[in-house]
């Protein structure tokens, strides 16, 4: 899988290894903006009212 | 074995461990998230809250005379409404125990939104100050731990509170009760349990239990103790 990518990124080993940290990078941004927030209250970490009717806390 | 079938079991090994490698990292990562990042995140939107409520008090407090309108109504001498708006912080809680420099926002509600911003107060239960039992919920961990050391209370310790007018103070009467989180019975205008047996101005403390888990709630229960007005500075809780 990785290596299908590295060699379908375009340019030298330089530019091809600067764009692999881009993507890194938007990969970590997606996950931090996006996927954990909607992950983590799937998580008991929430959990801290004695009400159980009021939403999923 | 011919060459193909080499190539095959190759591509299949290396393809499993790209997919563990991946699964690793991903897994790494959301720990950061959620020990590290969660945390500032929180931080930052509670230090603004209580920045907020600051700037509120400051510029609004001397036209409020005895209670602070809610957030976002202008500050006028008429009857204090009987509500906070949902979402928004009207009071800075100090526990002592848990650090001098302690201080968090408390906020109206316990939606999850909310209580990533702040400490929620239960909607249903009293206003602070009020006849009844205004009741707390708060992170134990994540979001910038704020009930990490739960625990710790014991009963005597101090859990001030001031909504820009008054300095509330309350004092901690039961060692943290561990209880199931169906049982609402804890914040109850006469918390059931809790060995008060009649009314009174109380206040209840809620988080999760165990630390990282969701089976059980912990409680702290408290009655309060003393008033004062925020222009005769800070309460003697806080200042010895």
């Amino acid at each position: 899988m990785y290596g299908w990518i590295w060699r379908h990124l375009p340019g030298n080993t330089w530019v091809k290894a600067l764009i692999s940290m881009v993507l890194v990078l938007a990969v970590v941004f997606v996950l931090f903006q996006y996927v954990f927030p909607w992950a983590e209250p799937l998580l008991p970490f929430n959990d801290v009212t004695v009400d159980e009717g009021m939403a999923a806390l | 074995m011919t060459l193909r079938s080499r190539t095959t079991a190759r591509w299949i090994v290396r393809t499993l461990s790209e997919i563990c490698l991946t699964a690793g990292a991903l897994i790494v990562l959301f720990v950061v998230y959620l020990l590290f990042w969660t945390g500032v995140r929180a931080d930052s939107a509670m230090d603004g809250e209580i920045g907020k409520l600051h700037d509120r008090w400051s510029s609004g407090a001397a036209a409020a005379p005895d209670r602070t309108p809610p957030p976002g109504e202008s500050p006028t001498p008429a009857p204090p409404p009987r509500r906070y708006r949902p979402g928004d912080s009207f009071a800075v809680m100090y526990i002592p125990r848990f650090g001098a420099d302690w201080a968090k926002p408390v906020l109206e509600g316990t939606a999850t939104g909310t209580l990533q911003r702040g400490l929620g107060h239960y909607a249903r239960t009293a206003r602070l100050g009020d006849l009844g039992n205004f009741a707390v919920a708060g992170h134990r961990r994540t979001y910038g731990d704020p009930f990490k050391d739960f625990p710790e209370l014991r009963p005597g310790d101090a859990v001030v509170l001031s909504d820009g007018t008054t300095w509330f103070t309350y004092r901690i009467d039961n060692r943290p009760y561990t209880t199931l989180p169906s049982d609402i019975g804890v914040i109850d205008p006469v918390p059931r349990k809790s060995g008060f047996n009649g009314p009174g101005r109380y206040l209840t403390l809620t988080t999760c239990e165990p630390e990282w888990g969701h089976s059980h709630r912990l409680i702290a229960w408290a009655h309060l103790d003393s008033t004062q007005p925020v222009a005769q500075g800070r309460p003697s809780a806080l200042t010895g």
